[in-house]
């Protein structure tokens, strides 16, 4: 109810620059970032300095607490497993491969549902109707499930996990761009670009896809985490990527049965890997956050 | 004047605080409101006055500050007021209409039950019979059809008038004593617009409540008001009678102000027919319907009837003009005549080629000769692309030029569109509306068009720069022969350049002439009605007290039998129930469909004074 | 009431037609997936021939639409056929028993399902009761608080729950709340104490998705016009808040519910009725994949995805009963 004049809003940044400005001049932003890259420079660098082996089984290891319990000693800093490996280079690599599964999954399922979105919203008809009818029968069979039905009848590997994740996740994204798509082909500019005489397919790649993909983008941060979580699920149920390469999921599983007398073997990596999703979901928010202020014309 | 003033505001300064310091948005504003009386305050945008009319409400929120002043209700500060003692007031003794009635209720639940809410609300006790008799007779007091139907509809089922009806009756049947309207007729079409004003008359005296009237419209407050304060830039520049500050304005703002308004009749310099008789585009018998859903019946399906059979001939070199209120139908009309939509029915020949079906490369090769500019500077362009890359893109789509030559061709035709070659590699980022336009007309320009479509092309933009566009475009006219079609509710800026009209009503065109006799000795109806609308500071050769009735248009599911105005027309007769009028052109290419003979209508009559009703009031 | 029958005759059949499209879907899946059942029905003693008869008696030899056409005629009539491998009785059967297995003695998949089902039940109630206690205040301070702290509260705590994997915290609640202190049992189930860790685990899981949508629209909704024009009309706040911003809000948070929700709901009760050996479906279904139990799976994904259309179904007539302005 009140016009503020429009010259008072700066507006000479691109709108990604100020939502990525808008989300580091936060104090979570920063702090999230700084352990995210913390984490990211131990997984590489851990294994040179640390040592120690992520899977030689020393026997006389075993069972050994982290470093600042009674019983802990160097060079396990985070205590031993079952077989005396090392905790702490096993949480890393289990973490960089999660982290490589869900980026590569994301990325895949970015691609291909955006791509399908677009489409179904820009064309619309039959085209939208089958397209839509589609996701709608693959978001109607829970993903677990699926995953269960063809991992666990298949011989699990990353590659057999990635593609479960994104056979099970594009649907979302199919819905979202599609929705977007729906509203952006409404605008102007799109018309714009047909009285020019723009084809359908230059129309959605090079009018339509940069105005929407950012957004989108920027909420797929979040699902990275949500792959990593699946992953860690797979291989607790025992249909993720199998022992001896050292996951989450594994892991804590192998632990349970350990849990009275060695809690730390299942506690210490989820403790980790919650510490990683929790900076990479903070940063996403922020950036959601961000973005919307962006948008509503408040930064 | 002997009585005391119903609200006396005392030097009222408000700022905007930002990171870049407090600007002032109101400074040392005082003024008082008589009661029973309507004072008129005018401003432009940007000039403070919604913010003036939230303090007068005490809603003034952050980023905005009050830094000094009172507002005086029955002696009570309201500024320094607690705040539950203020929310007893807002809504109950001093009620607020705002300018978008579309977005002021919640559209989940229906008009009439929010209404009795509100008035449950601010008079506690009454019964829910009591209160839902009040709201039902005070819609039928704002002349809103079928009250009680209407009562059970939702928002998104009012227009955009009927829903402005809703808000005074929101405001009113609580009987404030204070009624301040911000802007209340700015979304509004003209006729919705002056049935609105004369109805807020009305009831002023009807319901004995002072008034408020906040516009930037001049016409409209002079119309409305009985005092006028000018306002700019924060600060009252002026304050007189209504009938005075037309005819005998002091501060040089005033002045300035009164000259920006557009003349119709006053000085109007109207462009001649062209006299060439090669035709660019003929439309004939196009329509075009869209089936949409119907929620009352099984499997129900309405049609809705956009276009009914519109023909018309644009001759090269010419200007021409369509002009209608919001659902007539030019909006589908200019998607067909762009070749985005097919039409159902009919041709549509550029240059004397069918494009109407048309498709693929044939249709691409064509659009080479007809261009259309779209309203809206802000999101006709790609906000993520330069603004050299913007330009080029209709070359790289035609394959018309690569390389250095590409380049030298936008450098060129942004120079000759008034952009600074030197922007080619900015975002349009921070550039203003007109700049903005500007691109667009070099986007389209650099096609070489014989035919550029203009949908409304200049209505987003304020006075001088529409000034400064319009000489552009008869610039490249002169320079390269280019035919204009006009098509726009903005009646003063088709008459300055557009040489031929059409009037466009439910879909049909139901007047096309020359400018002369649209404007001077129209023979439909429905074109008196339009003219007898505007809202300027000029005498009218059409006044609504002969043309205007009640009622909006009927809606394009429902189109009546005969003839399509009869429902709003003060000469319709039993024929026009039965048989429905064609356009027959006489000679010189002018027609109305009417069953009415030219001599039938009033011969136009211009007012004996210019004067408002506010001049009449001080004679009695 | 027209609009009502027409809503339902058009979703009701395409979300059949959903139905069975997934059914068709997951039944071609399982049998062109490696691992044969009959190995795991008869043991791995058995025969050849002995496998190839048994493999004929199911009906596993036909081609894949004979047998799915079959398959549908049988749903049909409310009859989902019988466990390759659980008998009767309770205890698996085949695989390292011998003798000759007797399809009669099989469990019936519905008898099955049933049995299972009212402890999927228990847990999905009360998982969902225990996120809302979580989401609601929470959800609502920072939508009606936003740019406060209330809202970065908001985004801190769903940020947190949303990055811990559930089966640790599973894990991390069966020491904490069971093993160590023994304030409350974990696994298994023999009584309605042992829903509630299993449940608090589906609540952390489910409520950042709620806290967000809740903040989102509430936040939304305050931004809208009607919001601050009620209050100048001269409705308290209070009032709009809770006879308009609450409602206009619903509709985006039946949205998510229905898209988001449900389908993580069934995801987590799968997980967690494993870590916790809750005997619901979840388990029922794991166990069985593991078992190749071909006739329990398809079971539970077809009437899975058929409680999810159908949830979508409702929550969409809701939606448009509420705003009158959406189609379908």
């Amino acid at each position: 109810m009140t016009d503020i004049p429009l010259s008072a809003r700066p507006r000479s940044r691109s709108v990604a620059h100020r939502i990525l400005a808008g989300a580091w001049a936060t104090t979570e932003m920063k702090v999230a970032f700084f352990i995210f890259a913390a984490l990211a420079v131990l997984t590489v660098v851990a294994p040179f300095v640390i040592d120690a082996s992520a899977t030689k089984i020393t026997v006389a290891d075993r069972f050994l607490p982290p470093i600042f319990m009674e019983g802990g000693r160097y060079p396990y800093l985070l205590g031993t497993d079952q077989l005396g490996r090392d905790l702490l280079l096993r949480s890393l690599i289990g973490l960089r491969n999660a982290f490589a599964i869900g980026i590569v999954s994301v990325v895949i399922m970015f691609v291909i549902g955006c791509a399908i979105g677009i489409y179904s919203g820009y064309r619309g008809g039959w085209v939208d109707v089958v397209l839509m009818r589609i996701t709608d029968v693959q978001m109607s069979i829970p993903v677990v499930i699926l995953a269960i039905t063809i991992l666990g009848m298949s011989r699990p590997n990353a590659f057999t996990v990635i593609a479960v994740l994104v056979l099970a996740s594009w649907p979302a994204y199919a819905r979202v761009a599609r929705s977007v798509t729906l509203a952006e082909r409404q605008k102007e500019y799109v018309r714009a670009a047909k009285i020019l005489g723009a084809s359908d397919l230059r129309i959605m790649a090079l009018h339509i896809a940069p105005s929407i993909l950012p957004s989108i983008a920027f909420v797929a941060v979040l699902d990275i985490a949500r792959m990593m979580i699946f992953e860690a699920i797979f291989g607790f149920i025992g249909i993720g990527i199998q022992p001896p390469t050292p996951t989450f999921g594994t892991i804590i599983s192998a632990g349970t049965q350990y849990l009275l007398n060695a809690w730390w073997i299942t506690i210490v990596p989820g403790f980790l890997l919650a510490l990683a999703l929790t900076s990479l979901n903070l940063m996403g928010g922020v950036l959601e956050r961000s973005r919307n202020l962006v948008l509503q014309g408040q930064l | 004047m002997a009585t005391e003033p119903i609200m006396r505001v005392e030097s009222l300064s408000v700022v905007l605080d930002s990171a870049a310091g407090s600007r002032p948005i109101l400074s040392d504003v005082s003024f008082d409101v008589a009661p029973r009386s309507v004072l008129g305050i005018i401003g432009e945008s940007g000039s403070g006055k919604t913010v003036l009319s939230n303090a007068l409400i005490n809603w003034i929120h952050k980023p905005l500050r009050l830094t000094s002043g009172r507002v005086l209700y029955q002696g009570r500060d309201l500024l320094a007021l607690p705040e539950q003692a203020m929310a007893n007031l807002r809504g109950r003794e001093i009620a607020y209409i705002g300018a978008n009635p579309t977005i002021a209720l919640d559209p989940t639940i229906p008009v009439g039950h929010q209404i009795v809410e509100k008035l449950k609300e601010v008079e506690p006790g009454i019964s829910e019979a009591d209160a839902r008799k009040r709201v039902v007779d005070t819609l039928d007091a704002v002349r809103i059809p079928s009250a009680v139907r209407r009562f059970d509809e939702y928002p998104f089922q009012f227009s955009g008038g009927m829903m402005q009806r809703a808000m005074i009756v929101d405001a009113l049947v609580s009987n404030p004593k204070l009624l301040i309207a911000d802007n209340i007729t700015q979304p509004l079409d003209v006729t919705v617009a002056a049935q609105i004003i004369r109805l807020l008359r009305d009831l002023q005296s009807a319901f004995e409540t002072s008034i408020v009237f906040i516009s930037s419209s001049l016409g409209v407050v002079t119309d409305t008001a009985d005092d006028v304060i000018v306002i700019n830039a924060g600060r009252i520049v002026e304050r007189q009678p209504a009938a005075r500050i037309t005819a005998a304005p002091e501060h040089a703002y005033t002045r300035d102000l009164i000259a920006k308004v557009p003349r119709l009749w006053a000085e109007a310099e109207t462009p001649e027919p062209s006299p060439g008789s090669d035709i660019v585009l003929e439309v004939r018998d196009v329509e075009r319907t869209y089936v949409v859903r119907d929620r009352a019946r099984l499997f129900g399906e309405n049609q809705v009837r956009a276009v009914r059979g519109v023909s018309f001939d644009v001759r090269r070199g010419e200007s021409f003009g369509l002009i209608g209120e919001s659902g007539c139908g030019k909006s589908t009309l200019s998607r067909l005549l762009s070749s985005i939509e097919q039409p159902d029915k009919g041709s549509i020949k550029v240059e004397g080629r069918d494009i109407a079906g048309l498709k693929g490369t044939p249709l691409l090769a064509m659009r080479r000769r007809f261009q259309l500019l779209l309203q809206d500077p802000y999101n006709a362009i790609p906000a993520h692309a330069s603004i050299g890359r913007t330009i080029e893109e209709p070359l790289r789509i035609h394959g018309l030029a690569r390389g250095a030559a590409l380049k030298q061709r936008v450098r060129d035709v942004m120079t000759e569109v008034g952009l600074s070659p030197d922007l080619y590699d900015n975002l349009p980022v921070g550039l203003s509306a007109g700049q903005r336009q500007r691109i667009n007309i070099a986007r389209a320009l650099i096609l070489e068009p014989s035919l550029m479509i203009l949908d409304e092309t200049l209505s987003a933009l304020d006075q001088v720069e529409q000034a400064r566009l319009l000489a552009l475009f008869e610039a490249l006219q002169k320079r390269h022969g280019i035919t204009y079609l006009y098509i726009s509710h903005d009646l003063a800026m088709v008459r300055r350049v557009c040489a031929r009209i059409g009037v466009m009503y439910l879909g049909r065109i139901v007047e096309l002439a020359d400018n002369h006799t649209i404007f001077e000795t129209p023979a439909h109806p429905y074109t008196r009605t339009l003219l007898s609308s505007v809202l300027t500071v000029e005498p009218k050769p059409f006044l609504p007290e002969t043309y205007l009735m009640e009622g909006e248009p009927p809606d394009p599911i429902h189109i009546p039998d005969g003839c399509t105005f009869r429902t709003r027309c003060p000469f319709a007769s039993a024929r026009c129930a039965t048989e429905e009028p064609h356009l027959v052109a006489t000679a010189e290419g002018n027609g109305a469909a009417c069953h009415l003979e030219p001599g039938h209508l009033p011969p136009p009559s211009l007012p004996p004074a210019p004067a408002g009703r506010a001049a009449a009031c001080l004679e009695t | 009431m027209a609009f009502a029958i027409e809503f339902f005759i058009r979703r009701l059949s395409q979300g059949l037609l959903i139905v069975l499209l997934v059914a068709f879907v997951i039944f071609t899946l399982l049998r062109i997936a490696p691992g044969d059942p009959i190995r795991i029905i008869l043991g791995p003693m058995a025969t050849a021939t002995a496998m190839e008869e048994t493999a004929r008696e199911l009906g596993l030899r036909d081609p894949i639409p004979v047998q799915f056409g079959r398959f549908i005629v049988q749903v049909a009539s409310g009859d989902f056929g019988h466990s390759f491998i659980r008998g009767k009785q309770g205890g698996a059967s085949g695989g390292s028993q011998d003798g000759a297995p007797d399809l009669s003695q099989r469990a019936s998949v519905m008898d099955l399902i049933l049995t299972a089902l009212p402890y999927t039940l228990i847990l999905a109630s009360l998982g969902l009761i225990f996120a809302f206690l979580i989401a609601i205040p929470i959800g609502l301070a920072a939508g009606l608080n936003a740019g406060r702290w209330q809202q970065k509260l908001g985004l801190y705590i769903s940020s947190f729950f949303v990055s811990l994997p559930n089966i640790w915290v599973g894990v991390v609640l069966i020491y904490l709340l069971s093993a160590k202190s023994g304030l409350l049992p974990a696994i298994g189930y023999r009584g309605i104490a042992y829903a509630i860790i299993p449940a608090i685990v589906m609540a952390i899981e489910m409520s950042p998705i709620l806290i967000r949508a809740i903040a989102v629209s509430i936040a939304a909704n305050v931004q809208e016009g009607y919001f601050n024009v009620g209050q100048v009309r001269g409705i308290p706040r209070s009032k709009m808040i809770y006879r308009h911003v609450v409602r206009n809000a619903a509709v985006p948070l039946l949205n998510v519910f229905s898209a988001q929700m449900i389908g993580m709901l069934l995801g987590g009760l799968f997980v967690v009725e494993y870590i916790f050996s809750f005997p619901g479906i979840g388990l029922l279904t794991i166990n069985a994949v593991f078992q190749r139990d071909f006739p329990i799976i398809q079971a539970v994904a077809i009437l899975a995805s058929a409680v999810l259309v159908l949830i979508n179904i409702l929550v969409d007539f809701a939606s448009t009963t509420i705003d009158r302005r959406l189609k379908f």
